[in-house]
């Protein structure tokens, strides 16, 4: 709870710092307000509290999602410094807008009630489109916003509809009376209630960007800065999969045998879209967006396998990707500078060409990155995707777990070309000079990832 | 001592990694004294051995990861090596082919950072797949040894480098993953007695773990008396090798009832198995790989190829294949041997073919673990005796055959048959070195190669899973043998002195770094031949007692 | 039939009718007017629930405000000449299966959907009224109230800073 007021009040606070005429103290003041956040968030560890009537439920799996958020909100901004020496940009605005953003997010991931999920997945929608739109010169970047916002509104539509159809059947908004209203209706409940689950998973669905409603995504990651596609890539993914998991092991775990199976489609559908399309990319960056789509595939099997080790599988996976995803980015922020096509940063492989000449740190990095988004032994990805795989195996979903590691197998390919161009090609790539925070926050993520790799049980203790 | 075996190269990789770039001249001497190091403890680990034991021996092991997964039980991967007679004649063949590659690294020039680190990488995994004890840990090794060998491969090899080494890539990748899904279903299917019976309380320290305690463990098993939030799953190969660990109704459980396609999911595991291991054997047709890569890739690297990397997929077989799937190795002995033969004979007649020296030679590699592969899927005693001998020996020969081509290679750049004519005139220690690593292959008595051929030949013969015509088909890949190697021979170094223009002046003989490396794999070769109990006395217990699970079945 | 009855028929089916002439409709102008009179119809729908409140609102903020500035927009831009962009085939066939499919499935669950009826006996008949609609809003959703306005303050400030012109913007 603390963390969200704090949020919005700080929020508040960088815009008025925007008013300052040195633009030096926006940066540190955004990292220290995440960092209270992130602080004021443990406060509450080991407590379980329901807040103002049953509309916020603040437990230690919510504290868990939202130290991700945090993390990965932290980390976009610390590789945000850029803003600050870019005359069109307005620094005060984007992280304002990141503040308020982190706030929706957490709203949820501890919803109790469904109209915190609404209220929330809004904030964190409208500063996405806002955000996908900041690089107004851009037409790209103004095609990729008016995309998303129609596409995101329409989808929204869909969860609205859904949540009316389930107060409809059930007369409350609240999970728990969704759950004892399935219990208490004797395994015949009102068919509005399934129509409405349906319709806010598709919303929810949408919003993961998962396999059929992910044909926005490619675009949207493209044109959006790198850095929003980031924190977009990350924090969105797992606030939206917390919701996710929120809502089908509270509400609608009595009804598994009704919505497993589509899940389980789905699933299917978004490992192969993800992944097949990615082979394909020949820009790193529309390959992340494909990658993104295929991890929500790899989270989506926590949710349709669902089961005890589902939470610690999800938020385990939320991490690693999480890390990985960010100094991919965060790489590819710095080497897509370098070269510029028509005045246009060059996202394709072939801006990594030789990167591991002239640096060797950078490309050490983002091969972690890759080796971890791959689920090669030794990384945290590979730990996120052997938790999901038992889980699917202790459901009994074989077929998943072989359709999975198929997939991973065809993902190692298109996630080993960018270390292909970075370590065999030969490029022009002159040294890049990083700042040193740049420099630490690349490193403290891949130490991280590498740690979780070698013991994965240090984390799972904390759970 | 196998810990040290595999941390050594790694801190000397890690120490080339950090040594600053004016220390350049001194990476290859830091792979050197690593190497060296290696074969001593290779030997201290064959002194310490005890040949007459058939168990796991020098087993070190410590706790790595514990992780509860709730419902599913506690997940519990060790970090545990140790060998038995069948990994240490191939510790031991790596101990020396590794040090060979090492003396055989000297002339590269380009980017020697990153090559040695990256050699000395490669040394300590391919080590670890032989010692490791866990399947996890054998595993991890196995994927390891992917990434130093691709980069190896790609970027200090021939001109289609890229090609060779992503299609070497992909195609272990590929097995690889097959591997995988079946250490997935392992690990779900088997427990740790010991561990299990430290969280159910019936001992209270790991070392009351008696014969009894396990068997009482078992027996509650089987009775579906553990809750399974005790049970502890493992990737001990020890506790997956025996059948009273495996949980009932589980995947794998070695009842067999659990059916996947119509297919017992036990059949069907061993199956991916197989065919992971297959790729990296290579069993013809999974072997299109290994043709390219090693006419890519340098000669040191090319070396640890043949002599090292392909032993793990034969390794691999015999651990994990058939050790803890007997069943599926019985019901599929003839689909296997089949295989074999047809690797012996396919590869036989494509290294008939090659105008390239390096390809031909690939191709005999082929052909020559194809014994192998025949060896183990006789399941008799003198087949797989057979088949790790002819592991070693090949392994010491094909390191002799690609130093040979690496020679010549080095002087003029052109390793065509056709482009040279009498060589023996002009470079005379050149020829009997490659003559007798040419005896050697094609199984002349007396030589290593003849003494792991005609074991193999002669455990397939007395097999009861395979009918005769098999072992006399398989026979003929002696003769191609013969036929290709001789050919050679009497192609490129009989006859009148005659080379390409091109090539005058540089065909000087082997001077005195290359002696060092042939003449002691030559010696090699033949103290195997002659003395071919050093080897058999190592194996014989482990494999007879090893042999005992298929006549239960 | 009551009156009430057959009131609320009507104005669902100019509801249903203006929706779709909106959808439907080439020039946006006569869009928007549609959109006007949906609107218009769906207080109705509030008024017919004692929902007076909602209803002034739903005229004042939707009906008046922002349909003022949808119609602004729209002859700003000047959207008059028709350029519409073409779907293939298949695209077609695909939204006319999908939405098929979502109709036949909507249809379904509606007809055999049990609601519970209300009980006329507790029937609460202030339920739409001023009062129990903010004792609603400010004890049991606050937060999610409080909560809105950073909605609102986000869309502001987005606002704001995607339309400012920048320096060496088009002056008009």
């Amino acid at each position: 709870m603390l963390p969200i007021i704090l949020l919005s009040v700080f929020g508040i606070v960088l815009l008025f710092l925007g008013f300052l005429k040195t633009r030096a103290v926006l940066l540190p003041a955004a990292l220290l307000f995440i960092l209270i956040a992130l602080g004021a968030g443990f406060l509450e560890w080991n407590k379980s509290y329901l807040y103002f009537g049953d509309m916020l439920l603040i437990n230690n799996l919510a504290i868990l999602f939202s130290t991700i958020v945090l993390i990965s909100a932290f980390m976009v901004v610390a590789l945000s410094g850029d803003f600050l020496e870019d005359e069109m940009a307005q620094p005060a605005e984007y992280y304002a807008i990141l503040l308020f953003s982190i706030v929706g997010a957490m709203m949820m991931i501890g919803y109790e009630n469904l109209i915190m999920l609404f209220v929330g997945v809004e904030i964190l929608s409208v500063s996405m489109y806002i955000l996908t739109g900041s690089d107004k010169r851009n037409l790209r970047s103004n095609e990729a916003a008016l995309k998303y916002f129609l596409m995101g509104s329409f989808a929204t539509g869909f969860m609205l509809f859904g949540m009316a159809l389930l107060y409809g059947a059930v007369g409350s908004f609240t999970l728990t009376d969704i759950k004892s209203y399935i219990l208490l209706s004797h395994g015949r409940p009102s068919l509005l209630l399934y129509m409405g689950e349906l319709l806010v998973l598709i919303g929810m669905l949408f919003k993961v960007s998962a396999a059929p409603f992910h044909f926005w995504t490619p675009d949207v990651y493209e044109g959006a800065p790198t850095l929003f596609t980031a924190f977009m890539s990350t924090v969105v993914k797992t606030a939206g999969f917390a919701a996710l998991l929120q809502l089908l092991s509270v509400s609608f775990s009595a009804i598994y045998g009704f919505w497993w199976v589509i899940l389980a489609a789905i699933t299917a559908l978004t490992l192969l879209a993800g992944n097949l399309t990615a082979v394909y990319q020949n820009s790193f960056k529309r390959m992340m967006a494909y990658s993104s789509i295929s991890h929500a595939g790899y989270l989506l099997i926590g949710l349709a396998a669902l089961g005890q080790q589902s939470r610690s599988a999800l938020v385990f996976y939320s991490l690693a990707y999480s890390l990985a995803t960010i100094s991919a980015f965060g790489i590819l922020l710095l080497v897509a500078k370098q070269h510029t096509t028509d005045g246009r940063p060059d996202e394709s492989y072939s801006a990594f060409n030789g990167l591991s000449r002239n640096n060797p740190l950078l490309a050490f990095v983002l091969a972690v990155s890759m080796l971890s988004l791959a689920g090669i032994p030794l990384t945290a990805g590979f730990w996120g995707k052997f938790m999901l795989f038992s889980a699917a195996v202790d459901r009994g979903m074989v077929w998943i777990l072989i359709l999975a590691v198929l997939m991973s197998a065809v993902g190692i390919y298109y996630y080993f070309r960018v270390v292909i161009a970075m370590y065999f090609r030969e490029g022009q790539a002159g040294r890049i000079r990083v700042a040193p925070f740049y420099q630490f926050i690349l490193i403290a993520a891949t130490a991280l990832t590498i740690i979780l790799g070698i013991v994965p049980g240090l984390f799972q203790n904390i759970m | 001592m196998l810990s040290l075996l595999i941390f050594i190269p790694l801190i000397g990789s890690l120490g080339v990694v950090l040594l600053p770039a004016s220390m350049k001249s001194r990476y290859k001497w830091i792979t050197l004294i690593c190497c060296s190091l290696e074969l001593l403890l290779c030997g201290a680990a064959y002194s310490a051995f005890d040949p007459t034991q058939s168990g796991y021996q020098l087993l070190e092991r410590a706790d790595w990861i514990t992780l509860p997964l709730g419902s599913l039980g506690v997940v519990s991967i060790d970090y545990l090596v140790g060998v038995d007679g069948i990994s240490l004649p191939l510790v031991l063949l790596s101990g020396v082919v590794m040090l060979v590659g090492a003396v055989s690294s000297w002339k590269i020039d380009a980017r020697q950072k990153a090559y040695h680190a990256l050699y000395l990488l490669l040394t300590s995994t391919v080590i670890g797949c032989f010692v490791a004890l866990d399947f996890f840990l054998f595993f991890l090794f196995f994927e390891f040894m992917l990434l130093p060998m691709y980069f190896l491969i790609g970027l200090w090899g021939g001109p289609r480098r890229e090609y060779a080494s992503i299609k070497f890539f992909l195609y272990t990748l590929a097995g690889s993953v097959l591997i995988l899904l079946v250490m997935i279903g392992l690990y779900l299917s088997v427990m740790d007695p010991v561990e299990t019976a430290l969280r159910v309380g019936l001992i209270q320290d790991r070392s009351e773990a008696t014969d009894e305690v396990i068997r009482q463990v078992q027996f509650l098993l089987s009775e579906y008396k553990i809750p399974s939030n005790l049970l502890v799953h493992t990737f001990d190969l020890r506790h997956m090798a025996k059948g009273g660990n495996y949980l009932p109704d589980s995947f794998l459980s070695v009842a067999g009832e659990v059916m996947l396609m119509g297919i017992p999911s036990r059949l069907l595991a061993f199956l991916c198995v197989f065919l992971g291991f297959a790729v990296k054997l290579p069993v013809v047709p999974l072997h299109t790989w290994l043709p390219d890569a090693h006419v890519e890739a340098p000669t040191p690297v090319s070396v640890v190829l043949a002599g090292v990397l392909l032993k793990i997929g034969g390794y691999g077989f015999l651990r994990i294949g058939w050790g803890l799937f007997p069943d599926g190795a019985a019901e599929y002995a003839l689909l296997l041997a089949g295989l074999g033969v047809l690797s012996i004979v396919y590869g036989g007649f494509n290294a008939l073919a090659q105008v390239d020296l390096k390809k031909m030679i690939a191709y005999s590699s082929v052909s020559h673990m194809g014994f192998v592969l025949l060896g183990i899927a006789s399941l008799t005693s003198e087949g797989i005796n057979g088949a790790v001998y002819q592991m070693a020996s090949h392994g010491v020969l094909s390191a002799m055959l690609f130093l040979i081509t690496g020679v010549i290679y080095d002087r003029t750049h052109d390793r065509r048959i056709d482009h040279y004519r009498g060589l023996a005139g002009a470079m005379p220690g050149y020829t009997a070195l490659t003559a007798i690593a040419f005896f050697a292959s094609l199984g002349l008595p007396g030589f290593s190669g003849f003494i792991g051929e005609l074991f193999t030949l002669m455990g397939s013969f007395q097999s009861i899973w395979l009918p005769g015509w098999m072992t006399a088909v398989a026979t003929l890949g002696i003769i191609l043998a013969a036929a290709y190697f001789l050919w050679t021979l009497q192609r490129m170094f009989f006859g009148t002195l005659w080379f390409r223009p091109e090539a005058a002046g540089q065909l000087t003989d082997l001077d005195g770094r290359e002696r060092l490396m042939l003449v002691p794999l030559a010696v090699l070769a033949l103290l195997l031949g002659i003395f071919p109990n050093l080897l058999f006395d190592l194996t014989n217990s482990t494999v007879a007692d090893w042999i005992q699970r298929f006549s239960i079945e | 039939m009551k009156a009430t009855e057959i009131i609320f028929y009507v104005l669902t089916a100019i509801t249903l009718l203006s929706a779709s002439f909106v959808v439907t409709a080439r020039n946006p102008v006569h869009s928007v007017l549609a959109l006007i009179l949906t609107f218009f119809c769906l207080t109705g729908h509030y008024v017919l629930m004692n929902a007076q409140f909602l209803a002034a609102v739903n005229i004042i903020v939707y009906a008046g405000a922002i349909m003022v500035l949808f119609l602004f927009t729209i002859m700003f831009l000047n959207l008059q000449k028709e350029d519409e962009e073409s779907k293939t085939t298949l695209t077609k066939m695909a939204a006319v299966v999908v939405g098929g499919v979502l109709l036949v499935v909507m249809v379904a669950v509606f007809r055999a959907a049990s609601v519970a009826p209300y009980d006329p006996a507790t029937y609460n008949t202030r339920v739409g009224l001023v009062e129990s609609l903010g004792m609603v809003l400010y004890k049991d959703y606050l937060l999610p109230f409080e909560l809105a306005s950073v909605l609102f303050l986000v869309a502001m400030v987005g606002a704001v800073m995607l339309g400012k012109r920048e320096p060496g913007d088009r002056h008009f």
